[in-house]
């Protein structure tokens, strides 16, 4: 993932991206014929210092390579660890990380 | 007999997101899988939330008033209130759910995504505020060119 969080007046702004395909049931079934193989990220969970920050459920319907903007407050200081990731339909992972600058 | 699967993995589901819920956030698609199913916005909204109404005030969202792209439509939206949770929903897809955003108490309830339309439609989203009220606004918007079928 590319993450890039920024501590500004006690909020942490971020940016995250994950590298995904997220393809939909009826693009496979365009694509392969079968409806199954489609498989998008379902859930993506952020944390500093072992505290969830943001978490979402996820369908299809979020771009490919989906970008995620949230802000958070009240934990994490400049140079603390902000560890994203996510988890996909077939179960496949994908994680990553950025200092808060 | 598939009948009978799904609702026990609900109900265990339900259970397993029940007892932590103070403490663990929620995955939506493992505690409420109808929501992902639901064709229309009220379903959806109904399976996720238990009402298809909800006030309208104290959430904004924005998105452009024409998309050239269907494939990556950028949406923002935030809520004024203290929230549980956050939901986006369309009504131009074969699904409505979007995503949902647990919060909890260090959340802004400040968010961008880029969704995918296949065509014009309109964009709900919808706020569980903390005192248990559905709080929420719409925009429609026109799809040039539709993103769900390339």
């Amino acid at each position: 993932m590319k993450i890039k969080a920024t501590l500004k007046n006690g909020v942490v702004d971020v940016k995250a991206m994950a590298k995904h395909e997220m393809s939909t049931y009826n693009m496979m079934e365009k694509k392969t014929g079968n409806r199954e193989d489609a498989n998008f990220i379902t859930h993506i969970v952020g944390t500093v210092n072992g505290e969830t920050v943001f978490e979402a459920s996820t369908s299809q319907f979020l771009s490919k390579n989906p970008i995620f903007k949230f802000q958070f407050k009240g934990i994490g200081a400049q140079g603390d660890t902000l560890e994203m990731s996510w988890v996909d339909r077939k179960g496949k992972t994908g994680k990553g990380d950025s200092k808060i600058k | 007999m598939e009948r009978r699967n799904f609702l026990s993995m609900t109900l265990g589901a339900l259970a397993l997101a029940v007892v932590p819920a103070s403490v663990k956030a929620e995955d939506y698609r493992k505690a409420k899988p109808t929501v992902w199913s639901a064709h229309t916005v009220e379903d959806a909204m109904k399976n996720l939330y238990g009402s298809a109404t909800f006030i309208d005030s104290g959430v904004k969202v924005t998105a452009p008033k024409v998309a050239s792209n269907g494939g990556a439509i950028p949406v923002d939206f935030s809520a004024d209130m203290p929230i549980k949770s956050i939901a986006l929903l369309q009504d131009a897809n074969p699904e409505a759910a979007v995503c949902v955003f647990d919060a909890n108490k260090y959340s802004v309830n400040k968010y961008s995504v880029k969704i995918k339309m296949a065509k014009s439609g309109t964009i709900t989203i919808v706020a569980l505020g903390q005192d248990g009220k559905l709080y929420g606004s719409k925009v429609s918007l026109d799809v040039a060119l539709g993103g769900c079928e390339g």
